[in-house]
């Protein structure tokens, strides 16, 4: 017989993002992810100014509001046939890279870490043989005996208290916690530590769009001046301050981030065999270096994977009508040409309907619609999208730089390729690609700098910008990779306002509900014989889910809209 | 979105008055970890936030929260939000002064950009408020070299 466990919310992607599970003899029998909430952008955006749709999609979610923007502005200049300047390139790359910096650190280390480190176990540690361990795995100056004794008297201080805080709805103590005390110590260390270092990196932001949040953007190029002597502009102080971030934020990725990474996996190699899911990849592609129509010289490059066979990779083409196509048999939505069909994002509604029970409710009606997200599929697939994908297409493609890093962690590991296909692989591969996207940072910082001093200070086209030059119809598609993968708008503009804007966003691939086949999502596939070894503490659950990087943080503090405390977890009968 | 964005329309009208030199208004957006460094700069911290607390919408209460439980309920849809802030804040023991006004609001669902009247309404009451606390806080006076702040969420 199995027990349907509800995790509530796990996280509050699009709003609160909940998962019903069967369990039965210790393992997940079946999944239904389900978004509980629904913000509607679409609706807000339609008649408005093209050139203004960035600032409100930059709202539509608080971790991902660069990102957004950005793909914005893309599908606008698509749209109207703009091709921005090279500076206007480099700088929306940079800022790219540093996203990826300080989302991928903040998730590894706030959001995911304590899904496998046991904080309270760390103030077991002996301080001393934590910082010899921490010296074997890295150069990080911060690693002397004194420092981790330090953090284990104040962490020790905060426990005893009582108000654990920021730490108070971890499992901790639970058996599926494998570290060893020291290991739990650095990383509780290196928590402390990058919560410091991130407000660092999102400097860049502030520099080049700013201010941050929110960072500004500009249909035609950045918004940004340059002028290397003007106190008021980007000039050469900021320039060089930008490139200290950089280096520093990579100097913490190499010397922190990845050795963390790399010894907290070595304990965890069975998670190399749980948790794949689908099997199938899609990624858009990013980080363009000669214009964004130009997808063969992307740094991310584009492409799907089918049935984990890397050696075939596929193009993707998102204009396409029969390619990307967004389904709504499980969803509370309703199409006026009927229900069965799938729209293809130019052509997409987004006509709410709840059809679920009232609350408050035990279950939801699984077998129906259960969820505010659409399902999207790729030619029908139901695909994974993040950086495992990533990381994958990129290997598969043979690119260099993706096969150094991905063969010497497969080697450091002492595990086969197939591991990647996991939760592991996907924790995993969040890191290599940080360390990647901190290297291009620098590279495409100076690139920028000789730009500039080669003369050319060109941050925007603002020849297309005054709307009597656009013609009356246009169609465009802006796509992007944002930290938890693809995410494209579509938009179609008429008589220069907007008649129809769609998001598909990484969280609808990975989250959405059930398609019209009952062909699962990521989510719903990779939790399939998850194992729970207790259902009341359904860590193996949060490890799994977390490894996705739902776009909003699974915050750990969980409170109900009536106030009441809630337990995230329910277990009900079969 | 909606009546869950009066944090945002208080910071418009804010920076449009004339404040003390020291005070800052700054449109926090979903309050995650990057505005660390604010509070941590920042002696005194007055934050805007939209509650769905079950109360009469437009009610207004100013609390003082030192831990994260003291935040009242679904504070709006944020994703690493202040509660997780204020909770890093006090691990790191940096913890501002922390003045927050909470607005009761009837829904997060609805849609569109705009207040709802209700809501609408109560903005120049908060502002006076927050006028109120700065004019209160005497630091912001002896010590014009430490900025004040007032983020709004």
């Amino acid at each position: 017989m199995s027990k349907r466990i509800v995790v509530d919310p796990i996280t509050r992607i699009e709003g609160h993002l909940r998962i019903e599970a069967d369990i039965e003899n210790g393992k997940i029998k079946d999944a239904f992810s389900s978004g509980t909430m629904v913000r509607l952008l679409e609706e807000i955006l339609q008649g408005r100014d093209p050139r203004d749709a960035w600032a409100f999609v930059g709202r539509v979610c608080g971790v991902c509001t660069s990102i957004h923007s950005l793909t914005s502005v893309r599908c606008v200049e698509d749209a109207l046939d703009i091709k921005i300047p090279p500076n206007a390139e480099l700088v929306r790359n940079i800022m790219f890279c540093a996203q990826y910096m300080h989302d991928h650190v903040v998730h590894f280390y706030h959001l995911h870490a304590m899904d496998w480190v046991d904080v309270v176990n760390a103030l077991k540690a002996d301080p001393k043989k934590t910082s010899e361990l921490a010296q074997s795995i890295s150069h990080w100056p911060k690693s002397s005996t004194g420092y981790f004794s330090d953090i284990q008297k104040r962490i020790g201080k905060f426990v005893a208290s009582g108000q654990l805080g920021i730490f108070s709805n971890g499992y901790w103590g639970h058996k599926a916690y494998k570290l060893p005390a020291e290991v739990n110590l650095i990383g509780l260390a290196h928590y402390l530590e990058a919560l410091e270092w991130q407000k660092e990196i999102v400097k860049i932001h502030a520099i080049f769009g700013g201010k941050n949040p929110h960072p500004n953007y500009l249909v035609g190029g950045m918004a940004c001046a340059i002028n290397l002597d003007d106190v008021s502009m980007i000039n050469a102080e900021r320039l060089a301050y930008v490139g200290q971030l950089l280096q520093d934020g990579k100097d913490f990725i190499e010397q922190v981030y990845i050795p963390d990474l790399m010894a907290i996996a070595s304990f965890y190699k069975d998670w190399g065999a749980i948790g794949g899911g689908l099997g199938n990849y899609l990624v858009y592609g990013d980080l363009p270096t000669n214009g964004y129509r130009d997808s063969s010289a992307y740094k991310f490059p584009g492409g799907a994977i089918l049935n984990k066979d890397v050696s075939k990779i596929y193009e993707v083409d998102l204009r396409k009508d029969d390619e990307v196509q967004e389904f709504i048999t499980h969803s509370w939505y309703e199409y006026a040409g009927g229900n069965d069909q799938g729209l293809h994002p130019w052509k997409g509604e987004s006509k709410v309907k709840y059809s679920g029970p009232k609350p408050p409710f035990d279950h939801l009606e699984t077998d129906k619609k259960y969820s505010y997200l659409k399902t999207p599929r790729w030619k029908g697939n139901a695909m994974e999208v993040g950086p495992l994908a990533r990381v994958l297409v990129g290997y598969g493609l043979g690119r260099e730089d993706f096969k150094e890093v991905v063969d010497k962690a497969l080697k450091d590991l002492n595990v086969p390729i197939t591991a990647l296909f996991s939760t592991l692989g996907r924790t995993a591969a969040r890191g290599l690609e940080s360390t990647l996207t901190a290297q291009w940072g620098l590279d495409f910082y100076n690139q920028l700098l000789a730009n500039i001093k080669a003369g050319d200070t060109r941050m925007a086209d603002m020849s297309k910008f005054d709307p009597a030059t656009w013609p009356k119809s246009a169609f465009g598609v802006g796509h992007t990779e944002a930290p938890r993968g693809a995410l494209a708008h579509w938009i179609n503009i008429q008589d220069q306002k907007i008649a129809n804007y769609q998001l598909v966003v990484p969280t609808t691939w990975n989250a959405s509900p059930r398609d019209s086949k009952g062909g699962m999502s990521a989510y719903e596939a990779a939790l399939i014989d998850t194992p729970v070894s207790d259902e009341t503490q359904p860590l193996e659950i949060l490890r799994t889910i977390h490894s996705f990087d739902p776009c909003m943080a699974c915050s750990v503090h969980l409170y109900d809209e009536e106030g009441k405390t809630i337990n995230r977890v329910s277990v009900l009968g079969d | 979105m909606g009546d869950e964005g009066i944090g945002v329309h208080v910071a418009k009208q804010l920076e449009n008055e004339l404040l003390p030199a020291g005070v800052d208004v700054l449109d926090g957006g979903t309050g995650g970890f990057y505005l660390l460094e604010y509070f941590e700069i920042y002696k005194h911290v007055i934050l805007v936030d939209a509650t769905l607390d079950g109360n009469t919408p437009g009610t207004i209460r100013l609390i003082k929260p030192r831990f994260a439980s003291d935040f009242p309920p679904a504070m709006s849809t944020h994703d690493i939000g202040l509660k997780d802030l204020v909770s890093a804040l006090q691990v790191l023991g940096k913890m501002p002064e922390i003045d927050l006004f909470v607005v009761s609001i009837h829904s997060i669902q609805q849609q569109g950009i705009e207040l709802t009247p209700a809501i609408a309404g109560v903005v120049p009451d908060i502002i006076n408020k927050i006028r109120c606390l700065v004019a209160l806080d005497e630091s912001i006076f002896t010590e014009p070299t430490i900025e004040n702040m007032i983020a709004i969420d």
